[in-house]
């Protein structure tokens, strides 16, 4: 069963058509790159499949239920945002996240911090802007989700931060889950993904594998990307 | 989920509310022996810091009211409204339990800022005029007496326990109704892309005003209608039933008032939510 499934979905804003009837399908135990330029509905989806927006019409489902509270139990989200309470320490976060999320997995995410150099005492407003992202991310990946949904995860970083994230995600996703990466950085997510899914004003133009592009246009993603964005 | 959303809710505001509730105290302490102080011959620096002092104490007092109704404010918008609504949101919680979450604690921290404030005056006047508690005590009937003197007019300990009933109700719902009154504004304000705040504000004044007009029309259709006018009330068990009246009308209205503006509430976070 598909873990993420859009149905004619379209979502407005005013006189903004952000999702313009998009259909697609997302299976288990793959990465998948949601790959767009700025302003192209990556963003939109990633919200309405978290229930942070409701379709105009249209549905989005989950493990085959509409976003919810028990939807919301197995998606490991990582918004494009700083979403931590500043004052709140590295081990607070811990506390919250073990609270509320059965799939967290402590040891792993103090683990990755003393890898990382970050004490856990260490208030979120005391850490570097990069320390905060990867804070975040640290969090999100130390859930044995079903699926993770991941928003410009690369966006605005330094190359070896960039290495640093992918990193993180490869290793540490539960490898039955489906992981979406949302980027328009195609170049440096290309080798971890299985899928793509091209998407421009808010219609999916492709859905396809890595391998299947390679082997059919015999290029790389990053390079049909570019053929197909071209302004 | 609630007992979990709560114990971080009061965490999030306890640091900041019990560090006022401190420092209140230790003004207070400070401003009684300054009142003290001037009763007494001292030099002219002495007098400034002590007024001083005793002005501090009355602002602080002042500030700790105003920091209650702007922490309640400021939870749900920061928590709900900004960034950290991406965590808050996401959360496998339903939309009631966040609500129910920061009212709970917003009346926990009015309740405390009553008590502590109410306190400190008490204890201020009690140790200005040099009183003691026993004074107070004795100067007042006893409860005995109270109850004596009560039921002689027919009026029974059911008649008391239900005005205690219905004095709690009614501070507990006017608790909850001013949390919601400023969620609904901003949960409402908040469904729009842009001029957010500018929209809560005008959210909030227009929930004032058709509230108003509601409860005012409402009360005179009933005021058209009263079959027991005022004049007619001779005997105190007459009194006592008309009061209950009034009361328990009163409290249907503000429940209803608070039903509205909860529903209000939960359908900008749940249907019309719109995080930056």
């Amino acid at each position: 069963m598909a873990i993420l499934e859009c149905k004619a979905l379209s979502k407005r804003f005013g006189g903004i058509q952000a999702l313009d009837n998009v259909d697609l399908t997302v299976e288990p135990g793959r990465v998948v790159g949601l790959l767009g330029p700025n302003g192209s509905g990556k963003t939109t989806m990633i919200k309405l499949a978290n229930g942070l927006l409701t379709p105009s019409s249209g549905e989005i489902l989950v493990d085959g239920k509409k976003p919810g509270k028990d939807t919301k139990a197995i998606v490991s989200y990582l918004p494009d945002k700083e979403y931590l309470p500043e004052w709140m320490t590295a081990k607070q976060m811990m506390d919250f996240f073990e609270d509320f999320y059965s799939d967290f997995r402590r040891e792993k995410a103090m683990e990755m911090l003393a890898r990382l150099g970050v004490s856990a005492d260490m208030r979120i407003k005391q850490m570097s802007k990069g320390t905060r992202e990867k804070v975040q991310l640290i969090l999100v990946m130390s859930r044995e989700a079903r699926l993770y949904l991941l928003d410009e995860p690369i966006g605005g970083v330094d190359p070896a931060t960039r290495d640093y994230i992918l990193e993180t995600i490869i290793r540490n996703y539960n490898p039955e889950a489906a992981v979406i990466i949302s980027t328009h950085l195609i170049a440096d997510v290309e080798q971890v993904l299985d899928d793509v899914i091209f998407i421009n004003n808010g219609r999916v133009t492709l859905q396809s594998s890595v391998d299947d592009i390679r082997g059919e246009q015999g290029r790389s993603v990053d390079q049909y990307f570019r053929e197909v964005f071209k302004c | 989920m609630l007992g979990k959303l709560l114990k971080h809710e009061l965490r999030a505001t306890g640091r900041i509310m019990l560090p006022i509730y401190g420092a209140t105290v230790i003004l207070a302490i400070l401003a009684n022996l300054s009142i003290r102080l001037l009763d007494h011959e001292v030099g002219n620096l002495v007098r400034i810091f002590a007024v001083l002092i005793i002005t501090v104490f009355a602002i602080a007092i002042i500030a700790a009211a105003i920091m209650t109704l702007v922490l309640m404010v400021k939870r749900f918008y920061s928590n709900y409204l900004r960034d950290e609504g991406y965590l808050m949101h996401t959360l496998p919680v339903d939309v009631h339990g966040l609500v129910w979450s920061k009212m709970i604690v917003s009346c926990i921290w009015f309740a405390g800022t009553f008590t502590v404030i109410a306190l400190i005056l008490a204890l201020t006047g009690l140790f200005l005029t040099g009183t003691s508690l026993n004074e107070v005590f004795t100067a007042f009937p006893s409860w005995k007496e109270i109850i004596a003197a009560m039921h002689k007019e027919g009026i029974g300990g059911g008649d008391v326990a239900l005005f205690i009933a219905e004095m709690i109700t009614g501070v507990l719902l006017a608790g909850l109704t001013t949390c919601l009154h400023f969620y609904a504004a901003m949960a409402l304000g908040h469904m729009f892309s842009k001029d957010k705040i500018l929209l809560s504000i005008v959210f909030f004044v227009a929930i004032s005003i058709v509230m108003n007009i509601a409860v005012t029309g409402y009360g005179a259709a009933r005021l058209e209608s009263f079959d027991h006018p005022l004049g007619s009330i001779e005997e105190l068990r007459g009194l006592v039933n008309f009061v209950h009246g009034i009361i328990a009308e009163g409290l249907f209205i503000e429940i209803v008032r608070a039903a509205v503006m909860y529903a209000a509430t939960v359908i900008g976070l749940k249907r019309g939510l719109n995080l930056a």
